[in-house]
């Protein structure tokens, strides 16, 4: 009854989401206790993999602040890339390309200012996040444009751009961009690189994520868009009831492609906030993992943009704690995206919770409904 | 020329079972976005069980194969039920259902084959190498100028998916069966008033799909790759998808669309080998299926219409 | 006793937050025509569902032919003789004719002894057969989304007969129809009754229970109020006990003050997306002050008529001139402004966003402009202040205030809140489709008074609407639509009801 009550209140969003990271944890408990594993020690693994708990020890350079430096670096891109599948979803929109739109927006920013190193960084920063906004934001507005136009799918539509991106990029990668070394691209210059490196804090070499920054400025305008314009109003109205929409007068292509091309942006933005901070290099033919996780992350905060920073840091805690959580625990690291799929499962089941707990509430009361005229019938 | 419909075929063929899976589950009513992780599970169950029972049954023994079909059709089916059970039963959003079970294909089939790869032979691999399919060419009439590319170096599953494709559309066309399943996807208010569990047909359906898609999986996987791996997921359960609305969501169509797909890919390969370009070339013919699908769907999306009640899920106290 | 039928005794259904049945008994007799009279949610259709089998009572019991049944599903009950014609048609459009009758109870034979096959053939004889035999002419091998209204009632009908049901059940069978065409059903009923059927008619409208029933019970409210014979019931009583206070049948209307013409409509087509006329060449003009109604059955273009001058649908041809201008290019927010208020047909589909708050919905209208929001950013006050003036103005109940979902409002209060929002706007011309189906007397009662209150404010009013009663009530000017073209138009009281029926069904001058 307890739970009925919260699932029904006014943070219920909230309570879904701590439910399903709850029953995440002890599903995932579950599943390494079959392994012969500590949960409590694989969970705490977690944890000090992402610098939030201390280790026993570390190597020369390194501390709790470079593995939380790393978790923050890592955090960057996924609230971005969060976002970017909230603002379409608010439109009733699936931008499933996020991966793809990420991907191009990082090559082309590593193609043009990545690779030119007359540029300091003062100039090429800035110019990096343009990038990734102006090449996010048009694919983005393509795959919202093929939607009014010509009614396409937009789960379909982004999938096959994802696979052209990944053919083409990784073909331009091999052809002209590859270290023959890493098989990976060449590495983008230190100026334009979103994250500072080797930077020295005390005796430890530390990262400094400037997306993170970024990150949190995104979800903050994301939030008053929503909230407080009159177009974040009409966004929210197509998603909503397009037919309802069209009979208020809003123009429903427009808004479509409008928040569609802000997704690609902010997508754009992730992008490069990944390809040219988290990381420097492009492996070619291969999508980012994280365009899939912003989707587990946003339906994790209920699609609100400030509740996906804090389901952005429950998964990321998942993917960054990973590699030293099989180290010390000895379970594959596959795991990780394995308790991420869970947790996404869980939290699509969000309404289904609350509608059974509205139910409960509406029996009990009918209940006291009916004992109520009996008492007063006799 | 030859080698376009050879290739082209074995592409098109475990493409178009997929593809039907999908119908299945849309014509009963509920969106079938999940038919990349469906096939991905079934391939690695098959996969799975061949590579258990290569040591037991003698490695190259081609029975194995069979086995592997079928424990990928049920592989699938099973994995499909949490599909069902957040469409039908926990009446989420399908379309979200849909991208939730890919996502979750993908973790639990890299996650499993790692730890069965650990158990069995000690070393953490994320493959199942399988055995290679032999194939058989019909004699005559892989003599016919042109198409007689069709006939040659066949796979066997190509036999058996063709089959089940005839007796797949006779099941939903001609039975009462499959009328009533299509009658779920257009008005199941007239299906329970008709006295039949709508319910009930749509789990059928679902779990329908997650065989049939299995079984495409595991042919892509012995067909295409060789191995069961995260390679598994390369989008061709999308391709299915939009193969599926360009046939208008019926067979007949559909299987056009698949062997339209099936030579566009293949055809393009063969341009590249012929033009003698430089294997990194190949990526970009690789792109072909994806641009003609997204070239299709601007032609076809506007004028083709799902089945009338699909994506809601059904409420017996609507009127 | 012993010739009842159907009794239901004590029945009581209960769903989430209403008790939809409370204790209701009653005894039907073999061969007569029995009514279920009673306003939208007194609780007829959902005690014939019981009997149906589509649900089960929580309480009480049901005999049929003396003996106590249990129905899980409407299968049984079609096994007991049971058969239901519903209000909203539950057909197939893509099945033909044949198919939606024996779906549910197809013939299905063994080819070769093994592999099942549904036998069509057969049943398009079957079919053939028994539409002659009853006089419900239909061709079984015409696909459903191909024929009209009534046909598709016949086919609802085959369906029972097919099952030999003994009882059928009609739930609200004339809604959709002409009058031509609900004498014509009457009669079948007529007929159905002389073969030794027992008819369950469920509907509101008294007339047709006066011209055909034989007994009438009384639901309000979900409890039984009385059971009357039809020939000593008067229909004011009748009427009166449904509603449970007196009930006037007609509104006053006063004189007509007619002004400048609001509204010209010019040679209007409108093409459907497979490219045909669903409207051709429609021409009428609607003065300030007047009620113009177009009076027609349903899918004959009349929402196409109003999309198109709201700006939702996509003029072919022809002008729509309003306060002078014309509009053919203006956008649907650009006609609002320019003064034109909307009542859709499916309100809470296209009237509404039932996710959002009721102070949302009642500014969908001001949202964009001062004082609601200043340079694109919302100012959270005036949303609140206007809604709870609307609230008290036109009496809306909401839980809890301007902050209730729209949701979870009745469909009566959401309707409320719809036409007072468009109301509320003063528009010079107000467009309402359909403004009354589905609700109870008084809400009726209400929207007709709220109507012609615009109409003496000066507002050009077009009324779109299938209930003939209505629009002889109200209109000043009445037009009839026939496939997508005005046949008649004149003044009201020049227009007798057979007329505008006649019209209704194509049939052009006497």
């Amino acid at each position: 009854m307890f739970l009925s009550r919260r699932l029904t209140g006014k943070y219920a969003s909230l309570w879904v989401s701590l439910l399903a990271i709850l029953m995440t944890l002890a599903a995932a408990s579950i599943l390494l206790l079959t392994m012969g594993k500590n949960p409590l020690v694989a969970f705490r693994s977690f944890l000090q993999g992402c610098g939030m708990i201390p280790k026993e020890n570390y190597g020369g350079g390194s501390g709790m602040l470079t593995d939380l430096l790393d978790f923050l670096n890592y955090l960057a891109p996924l609230i971005l890339a969060s976002l970017a599948f909230i603002t379409a979803f608010k439109a009733g929109l699936f931008n499933i390309g996020i991966a793809g739109q990420m991907l191009l927006a990082g090559f082309t920013a590593t193609v043009l200012i990545g690779y030119n190193k007359g540029l300091s960084a003062v100039v090429a920063k800035p110019l990096v996040l343009l990038i990734g906004l102006a090449v996010g934001g048009m694919t983005g507005a393509l795959i919202g444009w093929l939607k009014y136009r010509f009614n396409i799918h937009e789960v379909v539509s982004t999938i096959m751009l994802n696979y052209i991106i990944s053919y083409l990029t990784g073909f331009f990668i091999n052809n002209n961009y590859v270290d023959m070394m890493t098989r990976n691209s060449k590495v983008c210059s230190p100026d334009s690189r979103l994250t500072l490196t080797n930077v020295m804090i005390g005796d430890l070499k530390c990262k400094i994520p400037l997306g993170l920054i970024i990150a949190i400025l995104i979800a903050l305008l994301v939030s008053f868009l929503f909230r407080k314009t009159v177009l974040g109003f009409e966004i929210k109205a197509v998603g909503q009831n397009r037919k309802c929409s069209e009979y208020t007068g809003i123009r429903v292509n427009r808004t479509i492609l409008l928040s569609m091309g802000f997704s690609g942006a902010i997508a754009g933005l992730a992008g490069v906030a990944y390809y040219l901070g988290y990381t420097n290099t492009i492996i070619p033919k291969t999508l980012p993992g994280m365009g899939y996780d912003s989707i587990s992350v946003a339906l994790l905060g209920s699609g609100a943009p400030i509740g996906s920073i804090f389901a952005a840091i429950v998964v990321s805690i998942f993917q960054q704690g990973a590699n030293y959580m099989s180290s010390t625990v000895g379970v594959a690291k596959e795991i990780a995206s394995l308790i991420t799929g869970i947790l996404l499962l869980f939290a699509s089941c969000g309404n289904y919770m609350k509608y059974k707990a509205a139910r409960k509430i509406q029996l009990a009361a009918d209940l006291r409904g009916t004992e109520g005229k009996e008492a007063k019938a006799s | 020329m030859n080698k376009v419909f050879t290739d082209g075929l074995s592409f098109a063929l475990p493409l178009l079972i997929i593809a039907v899976g999908a119908l299945y589950s849309e014509k009963s009513g509920v969106t079938n976005l999940a038919a990349e992780g469906f096939q991905g599970v079934g391939a690695f169950f098959g996969a799975l069980a061949a590579t258990l029972l290569a040591p037991v049954m003698g490695n190259g023994n081609q029975a194995i194969i069979y086995i592997a079909i079928l424990c990928a059709a049920i592989g699938g089916a099973l994995f499909s039920l949490i599909h069902g059970l957040l469409c039908i039963r926990f009446r989420a959003n399908q379309v979200i259902s849909g991208v939730v079970i890919n996502i979750l294909a993908v973790a639990l089939t890299a996650f499993f084959t790692s730890a069965a790869n650990t158990a069995i032979s000690g070393s953490a691999s994320n493959k199942f190498v399988l055995d290679v399919s032999t194939r058989f060419t019909v004699p005559l009439l892989n003599s016919i100028p042109w198409i007689g590319g069709i006939f040659t170096d066949m796979y066997p599953f190509e036999i058996i998916i063709a089959v089940l494709v005839v007796f797949l559309w006779y099941l939903l066309n001609r039975t009462r069966f499959g009328m009533r399943l299509r009658a779920c996807g257009e008005n199941p208010q007239a299906v329970d008033a008709a006295g039949a569990n709508v319910n009930r047909i749509r789990w059928i359906a679902v779990m329908i799909s997650g065989a049939l898609c299995g079984i495409g999986g595991i042919c892509f996987a012995y067909s295409m790759i060789g191995n069961f791996s995260p390679s598994i997921y390369q989008g061709f359960g999308y391709l299915a998808i939009a193969a599926m609305i360009f046939g208008n969501w019926k067979i007949g169509p559909t299987t056009l669309a698949c062997l339209i797909f099936g030579l566009a890919k293949s055809g393009g390969l063969q341009l590249c080998i012929a033009a003698k370009l430089p294997s990194n070339y190949m990526d970009l013919f690789l792109m072909l299926p994806y641009i003609l699908t997204l070239l299709l769907l601007v032609f076809f999306s506007k004028k083709n219409h799902p089945p009338k009640a699909v994506g809601e899920p059904f409420d017996k106290s609507k009127r | 006793m012993g010739d009842y039928i159907v009794e239901m005794r004590h029945i009581t259904k209960r769903f989430p937050g209403i008790i939809a049945n409370d204790d209701v008994s009653l005894e039907i007799r073999k061969g007569e025509v029995y009514a279920l009279l009673g306003e939208n949610g007194a609780g007829k259709s959902t005690l014939m569902s019981i009997l149906f089998g589509t649900y089960e009572p929580d309480a009480g019991e049901i005999l049929v032919r003396g003996q106590k049944v249990h129905f899980h599903s409407s299968t049984d009950a079609a096994a007991c003789g049971i058969g239901m014609v519903h209000q909203h048609f539950k057909l197939v459009e893509p099945f033909t004719i044949a198919e939606n009758i024996v779906l549910g109870v197809e013939p299905e034979e063994k080819k070769l002894g093994i592999l099942p096959w549904v036998n069509m053939k057969k049943a398009n004889r079957q079919i053939s057969e028994l539409s002659r035999e009853y006089g419900l002419e239909v061709n079984p091998t015409d696909r459903i989304g191909e024929v009209p209204v009534s046909v598709r009632q016949r086919v609802e009908i085959l369906k029972m007969l097919y099952r030999g049901a003994e009882i059928m059940i009609f739930d609200e069978p004339t809604a959709v129809l002409t009058p031509q065409e609900i004498e014509f059903l009457l009669q079948i009923i007529d007929n159905l009754r002389r073969d030794g059927k027992t008819i369950i008619l469920i509907t509101h409208k008294i007339a047709e229970i006066k011209r055909i029933a034989d007994r009438c019970a009384i639901l309000r409210q979900g409890k039984l109020i009385d059971v009357r014979d039809v020939a000593d019931a008067s229909a004011q009583e009748l009427a009166d006990l449904m509603v449970g206070r007196q009930v006037s049948f007609t509104q006053e209307k006063t004189a007509p003050k007619y002004g400048e013409p609001v509204l010209e409509v010019q040679h209007l087509t409108v093409k459907n997306e497979h490219k045909f006329d669903v409207v051709k060449d429609v021409s009428f003009t609607v003065r300030s002050g007047e009620i113009f109604a177009i009076a027609g059955v349903s899918g004959n273009g009349q929402g196409e008529i109003a999309d198109a001058i709201a700006g939702l649908a996509k003029i072919a041809d022809g002008r729509v001139i309003l306060n002078g201008k014309e509009i053919n290019d203006f956008s649907v927010r650009e006609r609002c402004l320019g003064g034109i208020s909307y009542i859709p047909e499916d309100r809470q589909e296209t009237g509404t966003i039932p996710d959002m708050t009721l102070q949302e919905n009642l500014s969908l209208r001001e949202y964009f402009r001062e004082p609601f929001s200043r340079k694109g950013i919302l100012k959270p006050d005036p949303f609140r202040d206007y809604a709870e003036k609307l609230i008290g103005k036109y009496d809306i109940r909401c839980a809890q205030g301007p902050d209730t979902v729209l949701r979870s409002m009745s469909g009566g209060n959401q309707q409320k809140a719809i036409v007072g929002r468009e109301i509320e706007e003063g528009s010079r011309l107000i467009i309402f489709v359909q403004p009354t189906r589905g609700l109870d007397i008084g809400a009726i009662e209400n929207i007709h008074r709220q109507i012609l209150e615009e109409r003496e404010r000066g507002a050009a009013i077009l009324l779109i609407s299938l209930e003939l009663d209505e629009i002889m009530n109200l209109a000043d000017t009445i037009g009839v639509l026939y496939r997508g073209e005005i046949l008649k138009i004149d003044s009201a009281d020049r227009m007798t009801t057979q007329e505008v029926g006649r019209y209704m069904m194509g049939v052009k001058e006497a």
